[in-house]
């Protein structure tokens, strides 16, 4: 008995392991933005589908989608943006401060579901048509409701149900709303976000004539100067179990209305997913063709410097500690509202907490700034060599980096370790006699996500270890050394059960933040 | 579900030689002196702070320190195995898990096991299996054998540190040549079935450089296994992926091999640290730890603000509001200076405050976890484990869970060696000496679910979160008070206990630290126990400012 379940265990791990390998092999670079549609006119409607998860499953779901084609799409560098007829999450609604928002929803549940609506806690909502609910005015099947307000102040919210929450958004009715701010304060389109700017144009000497595109919605949260920023992601938090998903697809078919009758407790949610996929399908592109409901991934990349927006939203029923390895995130405002220590809009005076773990709360919203530079690891991670000719000049500014020269390759290093070696032997063409031996390659094991040596960029790990790093077989790998080499940090859960999919780890709440080199031309458009 | 099997690595967790082999499998490392600290004589103990670090380009082509060297250097050596714990209900527990493989008397005495190179880079050759427990007399059947004496083990270098005789010989090296070398049998002796609960805790200083080897002797418990493991600084601001410790974006030490992970100490506050291999399935089997970083202030001699004022002279340890990931600028002018505490040592700190406010007499690491029994006993057994079902019944500080919480010196485990071993060397005794403050360092490493710790008399008041000072950009402290704090796996704080009302807080009054997540005042089946522990008020406290201090009335 023991070693059958064992060969069961092992068999399904592999196969499930090599679907894993596969996409990691075959998936062309995937990075994230925050895709969503534009309006300020929505027509949504509730429907059913099926979710794809990692293990193989197809789980019945309910989610918002788009009735008719929407407005538009944005950042206007995503090109093959779709909004299907339901998808989880619901279309990001991207709006701007001061429009007035008009969202038409369609109730095309099954009638045994009965009723559905959309909250939008933070805004003052009208609404006309439908039957009213017990919070919101709802839609009957079959029919519309209308909800109508005034984005009157900018920030990160979440959407969802109102009708029957603890089974409508489990089923996966919920979506993000995000407000641009009216006007953009001039410290982020100047000074050092001017020079980062730079730096990814295609004059930097790192990818001279490529421009790598902006694939901002804003260059700033809200209208504060504390708010800039060089790009974004966002990360909205749910669960699933299964069983609730089953037993109301069993019931859909009832011919009856509203007499759906699901037990939502006790609960035992088996996936954990981050914008409606779990690891490793976050990672694949927005918009995969693979996943026609659930079109939001979670793959974050950056340059160092960059400042770097986290719009994070819990959808679920539980918190999940989001950890973000690799710096803080220095928490600027909660569910929409900036957290300062006075009321003045100009000066410096965030008063929001600094999280490693930012714990995500249901229907609770972050917007938080991070940052890697690499400051302070006492070795020079180019592995620079000042008797080769990989030197390049580092000349710091008042905090320490290299940023008077925004198309330097080496734009917005930490100029006090510049050249300085981190291990005690040379190691290819990168310098020793710095305070560490590194043991036999031999004995240790490398993952996917090693970008094949200590150093950050292709150009540093092949003079540190050859062309193929220490990760061979070359290019088969999700960091190529030879083309990215970045520095993977893992963003994930650290209810670490939850980093899981159905048992199986690895899985559920589970990315990579690749900080990667200036040489490496981040395309978030897939 | 289990993961990795050996095809999987076959498949994915390649290993290639491309590098020249450099040295032994087995090995340590603890350099006397570096780029940063030039000179050994200086790296044995910390230097005041006298201003910010002077630099000079060298002929190296980088920049060397010419003046004001700061800090100094810190080893450790720690074990990745298995081993068993015993919990509030007499329960033995299997554990994935880390040993102690230096500072052996200090972490037995509860107090963290990282050391100086002079202390680190000495030899013993009297270890023996068990050991600290065997060599302080603990022998099977006496359970729960404490308090237990360290005077049999006087050692805190690093275990299997030998004369590299070989090098001797090639002339490279003069005796006694303790360059990292080191004699496997006596590693294996005192590495194999050593895993405590939590794993070693370090402390370092701003301004060290900590060299941290660990060691994989392997689980003789699982030899079905081949686990890595790894040690990831939780929340080290500026990580380098190389040394964060997550196997799928680094490396990972096979069984037979020591790694030495590498930092420059990061910013002062209270981290944590763990193994990242399988996290849903090492984190619960017990691969959890404490490390903390103590501030510049401690070596300040003069005005606290000025030394803040003077640390900005430095890029590396400037922090002002144009960088949004400061959190402690420059407070508003006062005249704080660095005095002397209850015990009648020089005043210590949570953080670089330049006004004083995180002021404490003792200080505390207390770690949040959660056991699920049932994972366990099946990580025991060649079976696969699942998390959907995870349901922690042993809710721990430290460790243990209530009454053992309040048991003074380590808690002993007989293994399957037959052997005593010390399995729990934390208690969670509070004591403060009467009118005075203490610091809890509070981390929370549960893999399944939130939990609360409340105080029962005295106020908590929060200065730090997640290892960050609680002000904002304009210099304004953001400290609260509050009766309760809690926290998700994966979160640190840090909460200082003002038991400055002597006539509120008199000399042997006891209050208590609880959850009231009451479910989790139990001890799996018993209905009594969990995450609780007693705070001691004290005429006095003496033997340190940590665990294994003691308190007269």
């Amino acid at each position: 008995m023991r070693v059958t379940n064992m060969k069961k265990a092992i068999s399904q791990t592999q196969l499930f392991l090599a679907i894993m390998l596969a996409a990691l092999l075959v998936a062309p670079a995937a990075f994230a933005a925050v895709p969503g549609i534009t309006g300020p006119t929505f027509n949504l409607r509730a429907g059913t589908e099926y979710l794809t998860q990692p293990d193989g499953s197809a789980i019945y779901s309910w989610g918002y989608g788009c009735s008719v084609a929407p407005t538009g799409y944005a950042p206007s560098a995503i090109a093959n943006g779709f909004c299907s007829n339901m998808q989880v999450p619901g279309p990001t609604l991207i709006v701007t401060q001061g429009q007035n928002v008009t969202v038409n929803l369609t109730n095309n549940l099954p009638a045994a579901a009965g009723n559905t609506s959309i909250l939008f806690p933070g805004f003052n909502v009208t609404s006309s048509g439908g039957q009213r609910g017990v919070l919101t005015q709802e839609a009957i099947p079959g029919s519309t409701v209308t909800y109508s307000f005034t984005a009157t102040t900018p920030g990160t919210r979440a959407y969802y149900s109102g009708t029957q929450g603890d089974l409508q958004v489990e089923m996966g009715l919920y979506g993000a709303i995000i407000v641009l701010p009216s006007s953009v304060p001039s410290d982020c389109t100047s000074g050092i976000h001017a020079s980062n700017a730079t730096a990814q144009s295609s004059s930097s000497l790192a990818h001279p004539g490529v421009a790598e595109h902006d694939f901002r919605l804003a260059a700033a949260a809200y209208n504060h100067p504390g708010a800039c920023y060089d790009r974004e992601y966002i990360f909205q938090f749910s669960e699933m179990d299964p069983r609730i998903h089953q037993e109301a697809l069993q019931q859909s078919t009832r011919n009856c209305t509203a007499c759906m009758t699901v037990a939502t407790e006790p609960y035992v949610p088996a996936y954990f997913m981050i914008n409606g996929r779990s690891m490793p399908d976050d990672m694949d592109p927005n918009y995969a063709p693979q996943y026609p409901h659930q079109p939001y991934n979670g793959n974050p990349h950056m340059h160092p410097g960059e400042l770097v927006l986290l719009r994070i939203i819990g959808q679920g029923r539980w918190q999940h500690p989001f950890h973000e390895h690799g710096n803080h995130v220095r928490v600027l405002a909660r569910d929409g509202n900036l957290i300062l220590s006075s009321t003045s809009s100009t000066e410096l005076n965030l008063a929001g907490p600094l999280l490693f773990t930012t714990t995500t709360t249901p229907g609770q919203t972050i917007d938080g700034i991070y940052y890697w530079t690499g400051k302070g690891l006492n070795w020079d991670p180019y592995g620079h060599n000042s008797g080769s000719g990989s030197t390049l000049p580092c000349t710091p500014d008042g905090n320490g980096y290299n940023t008077g020269a925004p198309t330097a390759i080496n734009y917005f290093e930490w100029c006090q370790d510049h050249n300085k070696p981190l291990q005690a032997t040379p190691i290819g063409d990168v310098a020793g006699g710095g305070p560490v031996t590194l043991p036999d390659p031999n004995i240790f094991a490398n993952g996917p996500w090693f970008g094949g040596s200590p150093y950050l960029g292709p150009e540093a790990t092949i003079r540190a270890v050859g062309s193929t790093g220490t990760t061979p077989p070359s290019g088969t790998i999700a960091n190529s050394p030879t083309d990215e080499a970045g520095f993977a940090f893992m963003w994930h859960s650290h209810n670490e059960r939850e980093i899981t999919t159905n048992n199986i780890f690895p899985g559920g709440m589970l990315m990579m933040m690749l900080v990667d080199s200036r040489e490496f031309v981040i395309n978030e458009s897939n | 579900m289990r993961k990795m099997s050996p095809l999987f690595f076959s498949l994915v967790l390649v290993v290639i030689m491309t590098v020249a082999a450099s040295g032994q499998s087995f090995q340590v490392q603890c350099p006397t002196s570096t780029i940063t600290h030039p000179n050994a004589a200086n790296n044995n103990s910390e230097p005041d702070y006298s201003g910010p670090t002077a630099f000079n380009l060298g002929t190296k082509g980088y920049l060397e320190p010419t003046g004001n060297v700061n800090g100094a250097i810190k080893c450790q050596q720690i074990s990745g195995g298995d081993g068993f714990a015993t919990m509030g209900d007499g329960s033995q527990t299997y554990l994935f898990a880390f040993g102690p493989l230096s500072g052996l008397k200090d972490m037995a005495e509860g107090k963290p096991g990282t050391q100086f190179p002079d202390v680190f880079n000495t030899t013993s050759n009297s270890l023996v299996p068990g050991d600290p427990a065997t060599s302080n007399g603990i022998v099977a059947g006496t359970w729960p054998g404490f308090p237990l004496s360290t005077n049999g083990l006087p050692f805190n270098g690093a275990v299997g540190l030998a004369p590299d005789a070989d090098a001797i010989a090639a002339g490279l090296c003069t005796a006694p040549c303790l360059d990292g070398h080191v004699d496997t049998r006596q590693i294996m002796d005192v590495g194999v079935m050593n895993g405590n609960m939590p794993a070693p805790l370090m402390a370092i200083d701003e301004d060290d450089e900590f060299f941290l080897t660990l060691t994989n002797v392997g689980q003789v418990m699982r030899p079905d296994l081949f686990e890595q493991h790894t040690v990831h600084f939780h929340g080290y601001p500026n990580a380098s992926a190389f040394y964060d410790g997550v196997p799928d974006a680094s490396v990972a030490i096979n069984i037979g091999g020591s790694f030495t992970y590498y930092y420059l100490a990061p910013d002062a506050g209270t981290y944590f640290w763990h193994c990242h291999i399988t996290p849903p399935e090492h984190l619960q089997m017990g691969m959890v730890g404490q490390i903390y970083v103590r501030p510049r202030q401690n070596r300040v001699t003069g005005p606290l603000r000025d030394a803040l004022v003077a640390q900005q002279g430095d890029p590396r340890t400037k922090c002002d509001r144009s960088d949004i990931l400061c959190s402690n600028p420059v407070p508003a002018i006062n005249s704080a200076i660095r005095g002397t505490d209850k015990l009648g040592t020089s005043q210590k700190y949570a953080y670089n405050d330049g006004d004083g406010t995180t002021a404490y007499d003792v200080e505390y690491p207390l770690q949040i976890h959660g056991f699920d029994p049932n994972f366990h006993f099946v990580g025991m057994t060649f079976n696969p484990e699942g998390f959907t079902d995870m349901k922690d019944k042993y809710f721990l500080l430290n460790g243990r869970s209530y009454p053992d919480t309040v048991t003074p010196g380590p808690l002993a485990t007989q293994t399957t060696d037959g052997l005593m071993h010390f399995s729990q060397p934390l208690p969670s005794i509070i004591n403060i000496p009467v009118g005075g403050k203490a610091l809890l360092r509070i981390a929370d490493l549960d893999v399944t679910e939130y939990q609360t710790l409340a105080s029962l008399g005295i106020p908590m008041t929060v200065v730090g979160y997640n290892a960050k000072l609680l002000r904002d950009q304009a210099g304004n402290n953001l400290y609260y008070k509050t009766n309760s704090i809690t926290l998700a796996g994966g979160e640190s704080l840090d909460v200082i206990l003002d038991a400055s009302d002597t006539a509120k807080f008199p000399a042997s009054s006891v209050f208590y630290l609880y959850t009231p997540n009451l479910d989790h005042l139990s001890n799996d089946a018993e209905n009594f126990g969990g995450l609780m522990t007693e705070v001691h008020i004290c005429g006095s406290v003496t033997g340190g400012n940590t665990f294994g201090n003691q308190c007269a009335n």
